[in-house]
């Protein structure tokens, strides 16, 4: 049976969770899915449309908010009763914290950061990145162990539901809420600039080929469809057409978003080196000889005043 | 003589003569206490005695830039040096140790001293007016009492000598000897602790100057030498340079950050260390002395030291001061950011080297095999990763190709520690260069061609303290000579922007324009060109200073070269072009920008299509 | 404050790995190295705790001999000795093994605290801190922006998702992953240099019976490589290709 550890905030299940839960289905065999918390009906009853055998609801107040001992108490009690074969976990800010933890109290291997996980010569092998994605890694695991899966590397839309819901139980966890170490306050959102690149996922960049101040508007249109923030290369902030905190390169911010699209930005080393660690670069530009092409996984050479507009149509369409 | 005047004169003499050693004396100790760090080699001589005679005697540096005032100052100083006989013999006389002014060759050497009076005459009474009515920024806010006093005192002595003419004996006559007399012993006084101890100091200034420009030489860090921190650190050659100082501020009018706006003036950078000594102030940090952010503003362009009539030698002190704030990790953010992209990647930028090759495979370049190439060719950080320098090179590897030039490029490069040098992280520099020594030597490289005048500089100069031996060669030398049977006209007009590095550095000024005349182009000037010109803001490691105080270096010089009218600007510095293109986006205005290689093949392909077309 | 700033020594980020020939690691010895970046983060921010607070630094690392160059370079930044847990097979081991090897060279120091980077570049596994607490049974945070020291324990800020912070109190001793850009990183002057060379590193045997609970069966390169894809066509079809690449093949949008 592998255990899948959902994860959820305040009744909200994060998304990974059915991308891992999906993965669980794809590698075989039952999958029971765990839910923490102090409050987890509603979480666990979202949890139950997917195909799987059983969804357990692992309930303390010691559980709210999420801290470190509290989850490795409860998750390694549970390991200890269960006894699973894997652990299925996503690889979010929340399991980096605790899943190593988790691995030396219930004495398991833990492997992050997957991609994938199949089966070799009888056994499960987990797949991983390695030297910035350069390499791709078998691991495979002496005992069952824990596994924890990159955001994106399992579609969500691959999780199979279940014809009814599954079953649900109840577990109260044992915690001795004076034994946690960890004494955490309210998330709070901030951000060093008014605006802060450095945390946007996803960024639409304009640069001198918008031509004209009006012209930004069309951007904004852009990066709204995307889900994405503004950025621009000096010459715009510069022109005062867009503040300066919105200004990507050397002397601005430096951003490693999942995406970065730039818009008539030449791509001259300046702005370069602000955003060169994007995960996806696409450049859209008339100037087939454009230094952002060196860089881009993705790019088009036209009149961005058409094809701007093209994929606005396309992202709504 | 009457006895008791000759006694009266005896003591004034004793008295001043005494006052002013006094005050030599006291500089001359700082001056010996000071380390030093001058350096003439035996095979100097030569040079030295010729820039000696030349900007010396003949004064061809007051004289360059500006002509009149350095005429004028000729006429004083050729004045003073025939004077100076004539002073020897009538002081003897009053002193009366002996009396030669009634000899026949006397009579004949004043008559010949003549015209320099009025030489004196027409020069000094055209300087104060200058200075006192005129009032040029360059000699700052205030006029100098004491300047004006001295040039008064000039005056009168070359008039009372012409009067001596008139008056040869006589009350009329002792009295205009005894004024003559006097003026000469209260300049005596005022020379040390003035601009005029230049007199005594600036013909050793001159000839003691550093062969090259901005000669910093290597740290030696088995003597634990860490750079300038405090006064008492400055070396010998910048205590005698704070004293020979003539504060004329040709330095200041020149320097690009004080033009635009910026608080850094080398003339007070130079006077401020002369206070700092006087006072006595050896504890002092230099951070201090001179405020730190000062030190930081500095493009290193050159421009004060290449002005400097006397032989200051600003870059020592300021790369110096640099070193000695680097060395205890107060280099400035932005240039820690740097020197941590030197350390991990070998480049300014930080970039993976996989860039640098992408360029090579793309560009179909060799790696450089001393058997089969002739030249290695430097791509430096910008030609790995910038890619508008690369179209450059690019151009560059096809005029070789066509004129059957063989070449190669190193399978890996690192920076050759320009700005490492520049902003006085010394070990850093160190480091990389013995790096890069280490793979010259190991590759057999006797020939090196560079297109960066900063990799140039760094070559060709602060890489033989090592006792590197190989040619090094900027492109626009070597393709002026590879196409000099070449020419294509009718290319319109352009201006060319001089690289401090190439024009002022390494004084490569004609070979630029003898390529853009011979194909095709007119050349216009701005006013600051060819071994003058006006910084583009990179240097120093200002590049990747993105606040500047005052005005942008870049959008000045930018301003400059718009003004020739020129709808061409051409580069020959990947730095330059980033800072002029920067300042130009910044501007949104419609310049073309071209690279003098670009330029040249760019002509050679429109002239014979087939010419450099790539194999 | 007594504090340990745990460093790797990994190999040049920018190097391009091959694998070796039996495919369970790359071939390294023709590789440059380099201290860990996130690390080096993680050594700022105890060279500024150092400087606030007083104490001293001591750097810890595990690895061949190679690896210490790179405590060397720490040292010349400011901190104050190390130890070099030496072992050549550790260099390719897992996050598990290298924390148990820690441990036990650090537990008898006492260190009111032990930062770390985020994760490695070879490897990336970001373990190694969490897995090293909780062998010395100390209390540990991860990816930390700000550090307040508050008498006997720490206040310090937790980045979360999508622009969300949160700030936790944990007793010390403890340990924390640093976030990295958090500071701007020193460089290496030069009387750091000159001084590092007087510095102590201290060298120590790897415990006997080190656990290796998981291996590399297989390295090799993934299919896709970063290749620039150029999309052609109109602009109805060109924004009709690149959308579907993002949200497919990229999936960088939904």
């Amino acid at each position: 049976m592998i255990l899948v550890i959902a994860e959820q905030q305040g009744g909200t299940l994060n998304k990974a969770t059915w991308e891992t839960i999906a993965a669980a289905q794809q590698a075989g065999g039952p999958v029971t899915v765990a839910v923490l918390g102090a409050e987890t009906a509603a979480a666990a009853a979202e949890v139950a449309a997917a195909e799987v055998a059983e969804v357990l609801r692992v309930e303390s107040p010691a559980l709210a908010p999420y801290t470190l001992d509290g989850f490795v108490t409860a998750l390694a009690a549970v390991i200890a009763t269960e006894q699973p074969g894997d652990v299925f976990l996503p690889h979010t800010y929340q399991t980096r914290d605790f899943a190593p933890a988790l691995a030396v109290k219930a004495g398991r291997a833990l492997v992050t950061d997957c991609v994938a996980a199949r089966q070799a010569d009888g056994r499960r092998l987990f797949v991983r990145p390695v030297f910035q994605g350069r390499l791709l890694a078998d691991v495979a695991c002496d005992g069952p162990a824990l596994a924890t899966f990159q955001i994106g590397a399992v579609r969500a839309d691959t999780l199979v539901r279940g014809a009814a819901p599954a079953p649900v139980r109840t577990i109260a966890a044992a915690i001795d809420a004076g034994a946690i170490r960890q004494k955490p306050e309210a998330p709070f959102r901030e951000a060093k600039h008014a605006v802060d690149l450095s945390q946007a996922e996803r960024i639409v960049a304009v640069g001198r080929g918008i031509k004209e101040q009006e012209k930004v508007a069309l951007a904004q249109q852009l990066a709204a469809a995307m889900g994405a923030e503004l950025g621009a290369s000096r010459p715009i902030c510069d022109a005062g057409w867009l503040p300066m905190d919105r200004q990507i390169g050397s002397s601005g911010q430096t951003v490693a978003p999942k995406m970065y699209l730039a818009l008539g930005i030449s791509g001259a080393i300046q702005h370069l080196v602000g955003m060169k660690g994007a995960r996806t670069i696409v450049a859209i530009n008339k100037d087939p000889e454009a230094p952002i092409f060196e860089v881009a996984d993705y790019g088009v050479v036209g009149d961005l005043f058409e094809i701007v507009p093209a994929i606005i149509k396309e992202l709504q369409g | 003589m009457h006895p008791t005047e000759t006694w009266i004169f005896r003591i004034l003499v004793l008295g001043f003569a005494g006052a002013f050693a006094a005050q030599v004396w006291t500089r001359a100790r700082l001056i010996l206490r000071a380390p030093n760090n001058i350096v003439v080699a035996d095979d100097e001589t030569g040079r030295r005695l010729l820039r000696f005679i030349s900007e010396v005697v003949f004064q061809s540096r007051t004289i360059a830039e500006r002509p009149a005032v350095g005429f004028a100052h000729l006429g004083v100083y050729w004045g003073f040096s025939a004077f100076a006989l004539y002073t020897g013999v009538e002081f003897l006389a009053g002193l009366g140790v002996a009396d030669v002014t009634g000899s026949r060759w006397f009579h004949l050497y004043e008559l010949a001293l003549v015209p320099f009076a009025v030489a004196v005459i027409a020069g000094i009474a055209g300087l104060l007016v200058r200075r006192a009515i005129v009032r040029p920024a360059a000699l700052g806010d205030h006029v100098s009492g004491e300047s004006v006093l001295i040039g008064f005192f000039i005056l009168t002595l070359m008039v009372t000598f012409l009067l001596g003419f008139r008056w040869e004996t006589g009350l009329a006559a002792r009295v205009n000897w005894w004024v003559h007399a006097l003026v000469i012993l209260g300049f005596l006084v005022l020379i040390p602790d003035s601009k005029h101890f230049h007199l005594v100091l600036s013909p050793l200034t001159v000839y003691l100057r550093s062969p090259g420009l901005a000669t910093v030489p290597n740290l030696d860090f088995e003597r634990e030498q860490v750079g300038l921190e405090t006064l008492a650190d400055v070396e010998r050659k910048q205590v005698l340079d704070a004293f020979t100082c003539v504060e004329c501020g040709r330095c200041q009018v020149n320097c690009p950050a004080h033009g635009t706006g910026k608080a850094l003036n080398p003339k007070r950078l130079i006077l401020e260390n002369e206070e700092a000594l006087l006072a006595g102030r050896f504890d002092a940090k230099l951070a201090d002395v001179f405020d730190a952010k000062v030190l930081w503003q500095c493009t290193t362009c050159g421009a004060c030291e290449a002005q400097c009539p006397v032989g200051v030698e600003h870059l020592p002190l300021i790369i110096g001061a640099r070193r000695g704030l680097a060395s205890n990790g107060e280099a400035p953010d932005a240039l820690a950011a740097v020197y941590n992209h030197l350390e991990r990647r070998g480049n300014i930028w930080g970039l993976g080297a996989d860039l640098r090759q992408k360029f090579i495979q793309s560009a179909g370049v060799e790696i450089f095999d001393a058997v089969r190439h002739e030249y290695l060719v430097w791509l430096g950080c910008a030609g790995a990763f910038e890619a508008d320098f690369q179209k450059s090179l690019r151009a560059l590897f096809d005029i070789l190709r066509a004129t059957g030039v063989t070449f190669g490029v190193l399978a890996k490069e690192r920076c050759t520690g320009d700005i490492a040098k520049r902003t006085g992280n010394e070990y850093q520099f160190q480091e990389l260069a013995r790096a890069n020594l280490d793979d010259f030597a190991a590759a057999g490289v006797t020939k090196i061609l560079t297109s960066c005048p900063h990799c140039l500089r760094t070559l060709d100069v602060d890489y033989r303290a090592f006792g590197f031996q190989a040619q090094v060669v900027h492109s626009a030398v070597l393709v002026a000579d590879l196409t000099r049977t070449m020419a294509v006209p009718g290319a319109g007009p352009v201006t060319f922007h001089d690289p401090c590095y190439l024009g002022r550095y390494a004084g490569v000024t004609a070979e630029p324009r003898e390529l853009l005349a011979r194909f095709g182009a007119t050349v216009r000037e701005p006013d600051r060109h060819g071994a003058n010109p006006f910084c583009c803001g990179a240097g120093g490691g200002l590049l990747f200073e993105e606040h500047e105080e005052g005005r942008r270096i870049s959008q000045e010089r930018f301003e400059q070269l718009q003004r020739t009218g020129a709808p061409t600007i051409v580069t020959s510095c990947p730095f330059c072009s980033i800072m002029l293109k920067g300042a130009q986006a910044s501007a949104n205005t419609q310049v073309e920008f071209v690279d003098l290689v670009s330029f040249v093949d760019a002509r050679m392909k429109c002239a014979a299509p087939a010419a450099t077309a790539r194999p | 404050m007594k504090i340990a700033v745990c460093l790797k020594q990994v190999p040049s980020r920018d190097w391009q790995p091959r694998v070796n020939d039996d495919r369970t690691w790359v071939r390294d010895q023709d590789a440059a190295f380099e201290l860990n970046e996130p690390d080096a983060y993680a050594l700022e921010e105890g060279l500024r705790l150092k400087e606030k607070h007083g104490g001293e630094v001591v750097v810890c690392s595990v690895g061949p001999a190679r690896v210490s160059q790179a405590l060397r370079e720490a040292l010349a930044r400011g901190a104050d000795r190390a130890i070099h847990v030496e072992d050549d097979a550790l260099a390719s081991a897992d996050a598990f093994a290298v924390a148990e090897a820690l441990a036990a060279a650090m537990k008898d120091e006492a260190f009111d605290l032990v930062l770390t980077g985020l994760q490695s570049d070879d490897q990336g596994s970001a373990q190694t801190g969490v897995l090293l607490a909780s062998l010395l049974g100390i209390a540990s945070a991860t990816i930390i922006m700000e550090v307040d020291v508050q008498g006997a324990g720490l206040r310090v800020k937790r980045e979360l998702e999508g622009g969300w912070f949160q700030w936790v109190a944990l007793p010390l001793p403890a340990l924390l992953t640093i976030q990295s850009g958090i500071n701007q990183l020193r460089y290496a002057t030069l009387k750091g240099i000159m001084a590092a060379k007087k510095k102590e590193i201290r060298k120590v045997a790897p415990p006997a019976g080190l656990a290796f609970r998981q291996r590399i069966v297989s390295l090799y390169v993934p299919e896709k490589r970063k290749q620039t894809q150029m999309i052609g066509g109109s602009p109805a079809e060109a924004a009709k290709a690149l959308v579907a690449a993002l949200r497919d093949e990229a999936r960088v949008i939904s």
